[in-house]
């Protein structure tokens, strides 16, 4: 399983690293969403799953939401956006551009753990 | 003021969030709140918020504060963590604090890339301070603070 | 002042018997440290004179507040998922036809903590009852503070995170403050009061569905076998009782019996057979 961390807070991109990568995902990083079409573009098998802040120099995690869903080749990825923006109306935008899901920041391990069992994206047993 | 404004209930219910998700996950090194012995200056990281409402909001600890930000953010050993490591946690801190703070603000309300000051306090002319969640953590001088602009963002009732 | 080997083994067993965690020697400093407050109140002076207390003389609500101090923060929604598939799958499709004369549905939330077990429950009905149909669910707790807690049905940011699908959160829930609570549609329909299952309980109208998880665990089995025995008359005799995972009525109370329900289990009243009576032709 690879997953791909796009985030412009090289704290954020460590700490999702960390905890992705204990679930068994290979991880790639990018600062951001332009940067992260093109670390993809350039790949042979593309990620299972992005976790995606939304607030991000270039191109920002709605619009590469939005991207992804109109990109054939990255369509199947499961995206989930992972950011401080809380707000109902923030949600429902980026559900509607095609998140899969949403983790808002602050968030404990377990929390993300727990969201992406929801997905599917955890092999059974390997719980914190 | 606006009856919208944060209020210090408000920034503690934050802090608390983000201590029980990334500086003290087991509940066992909380921030507690109280004057502490020097006040904290010596890392400030800050967000600005503009847009429709102008300010600032600004966490400021020791050096020994923001080194054991970072080893329990980025889940290392304090001896570990590097500059590079304390200035990108303490500017997600205040990243994570200001977006949480800006969710209570008029919805056009926007928050900046953090700014993270070594060795002085950040200081904003023309803005007054709201409210500050003064306190230590582990001992060390730990604060977190809003400042409002003076002129922008005041709607007459 | 470090915990004795054998306090740290009583506190971690009743943990892990609860929950998931599992208390690694290593954490005595974490125990003693949640533990402090819950001691205090106790009126103990140490955590340690507090442990020696539970283990000479049992106290299921202190065995509780020391599972609550350790476990905070660990309270998901729709906690282990399996039942509330269950509930969806396979219950309420049987309830729909059975209950077609009435169209509404009782359920009791029997130990609801801080609430997320009942709004679960409600999410879970509004989403499978078909049009039409009501319910009523009743959240009770031996905790007054929890009992206020999940009346209010508010919840921090990082208490919604965990285990809620984010299209039930902008469904279900406003921002309120500096967190998340449930909207009135949710709410309504749902009672809250203080409830002690050890104690004679308050006449209720019988219920559908009953969700006892993780609380018959801190009782002995004498107390476990009273309190199932007053929960079952209030279960409808074609109804569904619900446990924790690692729970089971099995040698404890026989006028129950086990159904598997996909990857979980659920317990039913046993049909009683007339003496005299064939078996069914």
């Amino acid at each position: 399983m690879h997953a791909i961390v796009i985030d412009d807070s090289r704290a954020m991109r460590l700490i999702l690293r960390r905890i992705v990568g204990q679930l068994g995902f290979e991880v790639s990083d990018a600062e951001d969403g332009r940067a992260a079409l093109d670390l993809l573009a350039g790949m042979e098998t593309v990620p299972n799953l992005a976790l995606v802040d939304w607030n991000m120099p270039n191109m920002n995690g709605l619009e590469f939401v939005t991207a992804a869903r109109e990109d054939e080749r990255l369509r199947d990825m499961t995206l989930v956006m992972v950011t401080t923006e809380s707000e109902q109306s923030h949600i429902v935008r980026a559900l509607a551009a095609g998140a899969h899901e949403y983790v808002i920041k602050p968030f404990t391990s377990e929390a993300m753990i727990e969201k992406l069992a929801l997905l599917g994206l955890v092999p059974t047993g390997a719980n914190s | 003021m606006s009856e919208n404004t944060p209020t210090i209930d408000d920034l503690r219910e934050i802090a608390d969030q983000v201590w029980s998700a990334y500086l003290d996950p087991e509940g066992v090194r909380p921030f507690e709140l109280g004057e502490p012995k020097q006040p904290a200056t010596a890392v400030s990281a800050s967000v600005s918020l503009t847009g429709a409402w102008h300010g600032h909001v600004v966490v400021t600890c020791s050096s020994e504060a923001a080194r054991h930000a970072a080893a329990a953010f980025l889940a290392m050993g304090t001896e570990e963590v590097g500059d590079e490591d304390i200035t990108d946690v303490m500017g997600e801190l205040a990243n994570i604090v200001g977006g949480n703070v800006k969710s209570m603000l008029p919805p056009a309300t926007l928050v900046s890339l953090p700014h993270v000051v070594n060795g002085a306090s950040n200081r904003f002319p023309t803005t007054r301070q709201i409210c500050e969640l003064a306190g230590t953590w582990l001992d060390e001088p730990f604060s977190i603070s809003m400042w409002q602009g003076r002129d922008a963002g005041v709607v007459a009732a | 002042m470090t915990l004795s080997a054998a306090d740290f083994a009583f506190v971690a067993g009743l943990v892990r018997r609860e929950s998931a965690i599992v208390l690694t020697p290593g954490k005595e400093y974490l125990v003693e440290a949640r533990l402090l407050p819950v001691a205090r109140q106790a009126g103990a002076a140490s955590v340690a004179e507090f442990l020696a207390g539970l283990q000479r003389r049992p106290d299921p609500t202190a065995n509780r507040s020391v599972v609550d101090a350790l476990t905070t923060n660990e309270t998901s929604w729709f906690r282990d998922r399996e039942p509330f598939t269950a509930l969806t799958d396979v219950v309420l499709p049987e309830l729909v036809t059975s209950r077609a004369p009435t169209r509404s549905l009782r359920i009791w939330s029997a130990a609801c903590s801080s609430g997320q077990e009942p709004y679960s429950l409600a999410i879970t009905l509004q989403q499978a009852l078909p049009a039409g149909w009501r319910y009523h669910i009743t959240g009770t707790d031996i905790s007054t503070e929890m009992i206020k807690r999940a009346s209010a049905g508010e919840f921090s940011q990082v208490e919604v995170n965990r285990g809620l699908p984010v299209q039930q959160l902008v469904h279900h829930f406003t921002r309120s403050g500096t967190g998340w609570k449930v909207t009135p549609a949710l709410r309504e329909n749902i009672t809250f009061q203080q409830l002690n299952l050890t104690a004679p309980l308050p006449s209720m109208a019988p219920f559908d569905v009953i969700f006892l998880r993780n609380v018959l665990i801190y009782f002995d089995v004498e107390t476990k076998r009273s309190v199932l025995r007053s929960v079952s008359r209030l279960l409808r005799p074609d109804g569904w009782l619900f446990l924790g995972a690692a729970e089971t009525t099995i040698g404890v109370d026989e006028s129950f019996e086990r159904v598997a329900i996909g990857r979980t289990s659920a317990y039913r009243p046993r049909v009683q057979v007339p003496a005299g009576a064939l078996g069914k032709g």
